[in-house]
């Protein structure tokens, strides 16, 4: 007892520096949607300069005893010892740490269930049709989950969220940073991406007692989507002409049809569709369909896929892999899916890795590193946390590296952001030094100094 | 890409013709292992008395010769250089459903004392050799959390390949798995049964000891009289269940007892005070950091998970930092699997305690070797690196307390049953039908060897 209380006293007077920082809690609103240039006090956050880290950059290399500057939110500088701070910064001395961009999770149910065996907490998929691109994500996301706190401490700060994947389509997913006053502050992006699902759990078949409804089976589930995106395209058509006809007959215009209209922007490809298929000849009949209606695919698991990952190459799509801990099959080696992620990115696959969960979104790091355990280069592993998602997304360019005019996500933690040992110092968002506590914490703290 | 995989039908052909046995998958002979094995010159984590840089360990009949920066084995023996690796003791899972099937649960009776796990034990279950190849060498294969009173439990060396009975961990104590809390209570009560409250679970519990009281006293009352010469004695019926429940309250069981919440940890123990048995271990037990003081003096270990939390209501208080809390307050803390996930990367468990709470290196292996090996009862046989203790060892390429260490070779009694360089699927002593699929995933390439 006595031994660990010293250890925790040790780590808050190394940071107090940081700790000052943290956000006082408030509730009063301020900034705009996902802005965060102002704290949630409604103070500027002032300029930072995180010093005498080892910078992991991302896009340009590791640069030991390096500076970076956040200022407005933004990253104003990086680069080594002589880059120049800004009069007036706070100084924030990183010394023996390890500096990186904030985690990006490219699938996540936060905010969507909190505790798994209370239903009443369960908004994870509407599993009423099959179809449901009506479905936002974003309309039931809880933004003042417990979960959340908990995810960030391990240095994740952004996430998709996405419905579960019982339905062939599930809704549309939402880009969320892990910090905010509400949801309108964590939410950055409504409908970033359509989830589609071809794994056999959407079939209907007989269950509890209850028979068995169309689709029950791979074709049903193959037909019914072709047949709803056939069914958008006539309605776009229809009520382009219905539109015209009515408005020259000074009549109301056509009823909408929501759920058709929701499927319009991915049959058009301005919006990607993560399309999720576990065996090897699911992905190959989901990407015929996909290819059939010109879908803009970012393929998610294929744990099991190792006899077609030539030809997954071949679809030149990003991959989200995993999650790798999913067991491999009986006639799989015990690598099998550890490998993936090493055996997609030696293809030249731009791969993400995701945790899929709400629970174990802190454990995201150490799927990555796992990855590389197994043949996936460092950097790349990193990538796949980072910057690939973020690019998977459209957030490329303004999220997952260490760059200047990129979202001053950052992390600060006392060594390789992969490893288990690891600890979390500071996670900044938007430039804010969020606080790092966390139901957990408190719980912790509660105990440990009765 | 085929040509790991033509090699090595060509070799399951060549010992089939040659070998004349048949590829069937099970009740192999063990291979013969070398009388004497040194793995020399690598950093060995005894988990008993630190770590040795360049060391080695002397295996002598499958037992611990040796271990230090020297050893004196014989010039005969077959020596292993492990230069840049690391050796552990065989990680041991004290809290397994693994080859169970989906006979986990006799969810049938809130007390059931008399199942023996062992009567469900599939030893060609794959999840076997998953763990395997994350350096599980022992495991405690438990009934499930549906039955205040459960069955008992099974003792298993992950020998995968071998016969059923080769599995086996000779000798092994008796341990029973009780449950308590959400579990029971959603089982029965939802079948509008009892117990379908907490109140419920415990007197459930409290009358299946009563029953097991007056059983006892009925064959003491026999025995006396037949001791007595008593030649109209008749002996009284045998119950299983109640010789079960009767060995409890002797003391000729481990108890091992899921358990979530801090108020449940103290009321078991009330319960067994006032009965008189022991509780081995908690398992689960995530909110042991609220009374770890309390819990302490009474002897009891934890099982605990390393981060897992918030699956229901009685985890809702769980933190990652509850093994280190609760190891500082002075309870014997080991991690466990629960999962077939979880088991193939109990190592990264271990290590996560590092990060949440500061446990040294040995501390955290302790977790997964020989705590729970205490759990089960067998900490004098295995669990450390010590001479005379069962050489079951893992060399791991890198530091297995980080993410990125990967078992290269399992022994097991001396024996090596993994060896991630071997063509395939790495195991040695099995040949079955996960071979004769062919199908080696990432071993196609050969870069994952």
């Amino acid at each position: 007892m006595k031994r660990i209380l010293t250890a925790f006293v040790t780590v808050a007077v190394s940071y107090c520096a940081l700790c000052a920082q943290a956000p006082r809690p408030t509730s009063h609103v301020v900034g705009k949607p996902g802005d965060l240039t102002m704290n949630v006090n409604g103070d500027a956050a002032g300029p930072v300069a995180i010093t005498g880290g080892k910078l992991l950059t991302v896009t340009h290399g590791v640069i030991e005893n390096g500076v970076i500057v956040l200022s407005g939110g933004k990253i104003a500088a990086v680069g080594g010892p002589g880059t120049a701070i800004p009069k007036g910064a706070q100084i924030v001395d990183a010394k023996g740490m390890t500096v990186y961009p904030g985690l990006v999770d490219a699938e996540t149910n936060l905010g969507l269930i909190e505790i798994e065996a209370d239903l009443s907490s369960n908004d994870l998929v509407e599993t009423s049709d099959e179809i449901m691109p009506q479905m936002q994500v974003a309309e039931a996301f809880h933004a003042e989950t417990v979960r959340i706190p908990v995810a960030r401490l391990n240095g994740v700060t952004n996430a998709i969220v996405a419905p579960a994947s019982e339905d062939s389509v599930a809704g549309r997913d939402a880009f969320i940073q892990l910090y905010g006053h509400d949801r309108d502050q964590m939410i950055l992006g409504r409908d970033v991406a359509l989830a589609m699902n071809f794994s056999g759990e959407q079939r209907r078949q007989a269950r509890r007692g209850n028979p068995p409804k169309y689709p029950s089976t791979r074709m049903g589930l193959a037909t019914q989507l072709r047949q709803a995106f056939l069914d958008a395209q006539n309605y776009e058509q229809t009520m382009a002409h219905d539109t015209e006809k009515q408005n020259a007959d000074k009549k109301a215009p056509p009823k909408r049809d929501l759920k058709l209209e929701a499927l319009l922007p991915y049959l058009k490809g301005e919006k990607p569709v993560v399309l999720g298929a576990h065996e090897g000849y699911e992905v190959e009949v989901a990407m015929e369909l996909a290819q059939e209606f010109h879908l803009k695919v970012i393929l998610s698991h294929v744990e099991h896929s190792q006899d077609v990952l030539d030809k997954i190459s071949s679809y030149h799509v990003p991959v989200i892999v995993g999650p790798i801990y999913t067991a491999p099959a009986p006639n799989e080696r015990y690598d099998a899916v550890y490998s993936l992620p090493a055996q997609l990115q030696k293809r030249g696959v731009k791969i993400a890795i995701a945790s899929y969960d709400t629970q174990n979104v802190r454990n995201l790091p150490y799927a990555a590193g796992y990855a590389v355990a197994y043949g996936l280069p460092y950097d790349e592993a990193l990538k796949a946390i980072t910057l690939n998602p973020a690019e998977m997304f459209g957030w490329g360019d303004k999220l997952g590296s260490l760059d200047v005019g990129k979202m001053a996500n950052v992390v600060i933690a006392n060594g390789d952001p992969l490893d288990v040992k690891t600890d979390v110092k500071q996670v900044y968002i938007q430039g804010i030094a969020v606080s790092m506590e966390s139901r957990q914490t408190k719980l912790r703290d509660a105990y440990m100094k009765k | 890409m085929r040509v790991t995989h033509l090699r090595r039908q060509a070799l399951l052909a060549a010992l089939a013709a040659f070998v004349s046995i048949p590829l069937a998958a099970f009740s192999q002979q063990p291979s013969t292992a070398p009388a004497d094995i040194v793995i020399k010159d690598a950093t060995v984590m005894t988990a008993s008395h630190g770590t040795i840089p360049h060391g080695s360990v002397w295996v002598h009949d499958g037992k611990i010769a040796g271990v230090g920066t020297s050893v004196n084995a014989p010039a005969s023996a077959t020596v292993i250089d492990a230069a840049g690796k690391y050796v552990t003791p065989g990680i041991v899972d004290p809290h397994s459903h693994s080859a169970l099937g989906d006979d986990v649960n006799e969810a049938t009776s809130p007390v059931t004392p008399a199942l023996m796990m062992v009567d469900a034990f599939d030893n060609s279950d794959k999840a076997l050799y998953q763990a395997l190849a994350g350096g599980v060498t022992t495991e405690l294969l438990l009934h499930g959390s549906a039955n205040m009173i459960g069955g008992q439990a099974v003792v298993i060396k992950n020998k995968f390949g071998l016969s059923r009975d080769a599995m086996l961990f000779p000798n092994a104590p008796r341990s029973i798995k009780f449950a308590s809390g959400e579990n029971p209570k959603r089982v029965y009560g939802g079948r509008n049964e009892s117990p379908s409250t907490r109140m419920g679970n415990f007197a459930v519990m409290r009358q299946a000891f009563e029953d097991a009281k007056a059983y006892t006293a009925s064959w003491d009352l026999y025995n006396a009289k037949v001791k007595r010469g008593d030649k109209d004695a008749v002996a009284p019926k045998r119950d299983l269940k109640l010789d079960a429940l009767a060995d409890v309250l002797a003391g000729k069981m481990y108890v091992q007892i899921h358990c979530y919440r801090a108020d449940e940890f103290l009321t078991e123990e009330a319960l067994a005070k006032e009965y008189g048995y022991k509780i081995r271990a908690f398992h689960h037990a995530l909110e042991m950091y609220k009374v770890g003081d309390k819990i302490a003096p009474t002897g009891t270990a934890i099982a605990t998970f390393a981060d897992w939390w918030g699956y229901k209501d009685e985890a809702w208080d769980a933190i990652p930092w509850n093994a280190v809390m609760s190891m500082r307050e002075g309870v014997r803390v080991a991690l466990k699997s629960d999962s077939n996930d979880y088991i193939r990367r109990l190592n990264q468990e271990a290590g996560k305690m590092i990060h949440y709470g500061g446990a040294t290196e040995e501390e955290a292996l302790q977790m997964i070797t020989i705590n729970p090996a205490w759990i089960i009862g067998v900490d004098d046989r295995i669990g450390s690196i010590d001479t005379g203790k069962d050489a079951d060892l893992v060399i791991w390429d890198k530091d297995p307390l980080s993410t990125y260490a990967r078992a290269e070779k399992v022994y097991i009694d001396g024996d090596l049953f993994f060896d991630s360089a071997q063509p395939g699927f790495g195991t040695t002593h099995f040949s079955g039908p996960m071979h004769e699929a062919g199908f080696g995933g990432a071993d196609d390439d050969g870069d994952a060897q």
